[in-house]
């Protein structure tokens, strides 16, 4: 297993959508840094928003990391594809925790939002972008989903602020008194998100049918 | 003989079509062609028998593992070799890098040995000299190569081939029908196409599937045989054919019951073919 991953880690960087990857990385840096030249408020909340349309961006880049053009060749393979899914991953989350402190650093200080929280806001909509491919991979057959998904994420960002009940607002600013509780319940959608993707990684779902589903039909265990 | 892929009852629904009704089979090495028209089953067998999509019913080994269990279905992928019908590649990969990944993937993991067993398989189907350019470069059947070397990384087995020759023109189709007889020699190859020449040419035993069931099952020459009395030549198109068609001599080649005194013709595979279709429709 070991060797394997060592073995995988050059070839399934290279699989990497990198083109997507850094221009929507570049997008990100392009907002963030739009207010250290725009200047901003001493609110706040032009930061903010900027720093979440930079996290949108990226987002939305992520949404293509786990396209696989080779997915119907490699299907029947042993190395299992959590171990793929899960490296893809792992080789991004480093570049993205980079681009993350640089898109930080670009605010300037005195209007930067609390950075703990927002970079929870940042790590949920990551990791919903992730999981979003994750799920499109596992309910369908499509080698590529990512452009349906980044679609669907799109408009799940843009509509969803609108439709959440007073109570369960997310996107809050700084000052509003809702601002901790907002960012508890980001805590909980990291942490709902996380599982789910975890739990997403296995192989795509009808496939996972074969072994419960046989058991049952054979004398033999077959 | 010990058959490498033994399955029975298998059944799958799309909805309510059933992709596959009751399929039983035994496989045993050399070439199996596995026939039929669109939507018979075909590439849903080939994807259950490939691990890569479970039957709703039924079971299988392959040689002797049993894909039921997450171990058994780990074994039965070190054993196999997989051609999709649509080959999926990175583009900007090499066919070595690509057939290399794919090896790493099947757990060589002696990187010496690994890089000399994939320089072999592309020298074997022809792609040596291009093993450094990019496949997004390659043409058609050089891809279908590149896919068919990553099928063939590891020695499976057993081969599963979806409709390898399509789109090939008639000299890569040739070629590739080198390949397939070479890849059956000590190994069981299950090839679906729709290209009846490529069975009669490669394949020891012949599958014919029609509505998801198996409705044929025997030897190319067993298939040609259903034919035989039953193929005729005539000048107009005979109305009591199944099938009829004006051949490049301008007679009609009938397919059917022929009428008393008809001009029988030497049947061809395809003549066995589509009458066993035929039956079929009437059975259904």
């Amino acid at each position: 297993m070991r060797l394997t991953i060592r073995e995988l880690t050059l070839p399934v960087w290279r699989t990497l959508p990198w083109r997507g990857l850094a221009a929507s990385a570049a997008l990100g840096l392009l907002l963030a840094g739009a207010l250290r030249w725009g200047g901003g408020d001493a609110n706040g909340w032009p930061a903010l928003t900027l720093l979440r349309a930079a996290v949108l961006a990226h987002a939305l880049g992520l949404t293509f990391l786990l396209d696989d053009p080779a997915r119907h060749t490699t299907a029947t393979v042993p190395t299992r594809r959590a171990l793929r899914t899960g490296l893809r991953i792992a080789l991004v989350t480093p570049l993205t925790a980079l681009w993350w402190t640089a898109v930080v650093l670009l605010v300037p200080s005195d209007v930067r939002p609390p950075v703990g929280d927002v970079t929870l806001e940042a790590a949920a909509a990551c990791v919903l972008a992730l999981l979003a491919g994750a799920v499109a991979l596992r309910w369908t057959n499509e080698p590529r989903p990512g452009p349906s998904v980044a679609a669907a994420y799109l408009l799940t960002a843009v509509v969803t602020p609108h439709l959440l009940p007073a109570g369960w607002k997310l996107f809050v600013w700084p000052q509003d008194s809702n601002w901790h509780a907002a960012h508890e319940r980001w805590a909980w959608l990291l942490a709902g998100a996380v599982v789910t993707l975890v739990a997403c990684l296995p192989e795509p779902v009808r496939r996972m049918r074969i072994g419960r589903r046989s058991r049952t039909l054979s004398p033999s265990g077959v | 003989m010990t058959p490498t892929v033994s399955a029975s009852g298998l059944s799958l629904r799309y909805g309510g079509t059933h992709a596959l009704d009751d399929v039983s089979l035994r496989l045993t090495p050399g070439v199996t062609g596995l026939i039929g028209p669109n939507g018979a089953g075909k590439t849903t067998l080939l994807r259950v028998l490939a691990t890569a999509l479970p039957a709703d019913g039924g079971a299988f080994t392959v040689l002797g593992q049993d894909p039921a269990t997450s171990a058994g279905r780990q074994e039965v992928r070190r054993a196999l070799g997989y051609l999709p019908q649509t080959p999926g590649f990175h583009p900007d990969f090499t066919p070595f890098e690509f057939v290399d990944y794919v090896a790493i993937l099947k757990e060589l993991t002696d990187r010496g040995a690994r890089h000399r067993e994939v320089r072999r398989l592309l020298e074997q189907v022809d792609l040596g000299e291009v093993r450094g350019k990019r496949i997004k470069k390659l043409s058609g059947g050089m891809r279908q190569r590149v896919a068919l070397a990553a099928a063939l990384i590891g020695d499976p087995g057993f081969l599963v081939l979806d409709e390898p020759t399509v789109g090939l023109d008639p000299e890569q189709r040739m070629r590739f029908r080198e390949l397939i007889a070479q890849a059956g020699e000590g190994r069981t190859v299950l090839l679906s196409t729709h290209q009846t020449e490529d069975v009669a040419m490669l394949c020891h035993r012949v599958l014919v599937m029609a509505g998801g069931r198996i409705r044929f099952d025997g030897t190319p020459a067993e298939l040609t045989a259903r034919a035989a009395g039953r193929v005729w030549s005539s000048t107009e198109r005979d109305p009591g054919a199944k099938a009829g068609w004006r051949t490049g001599t301008g007679s009609f080649r009938n397919v059917g019951l022929p009428p008393v005194g008809a001009d029988l013709l030497e049947p061809t595979l395809e003549d066995g073919y589509l009458l066993t279709l035929d039956e079929a429709e009437v059975s259904a």
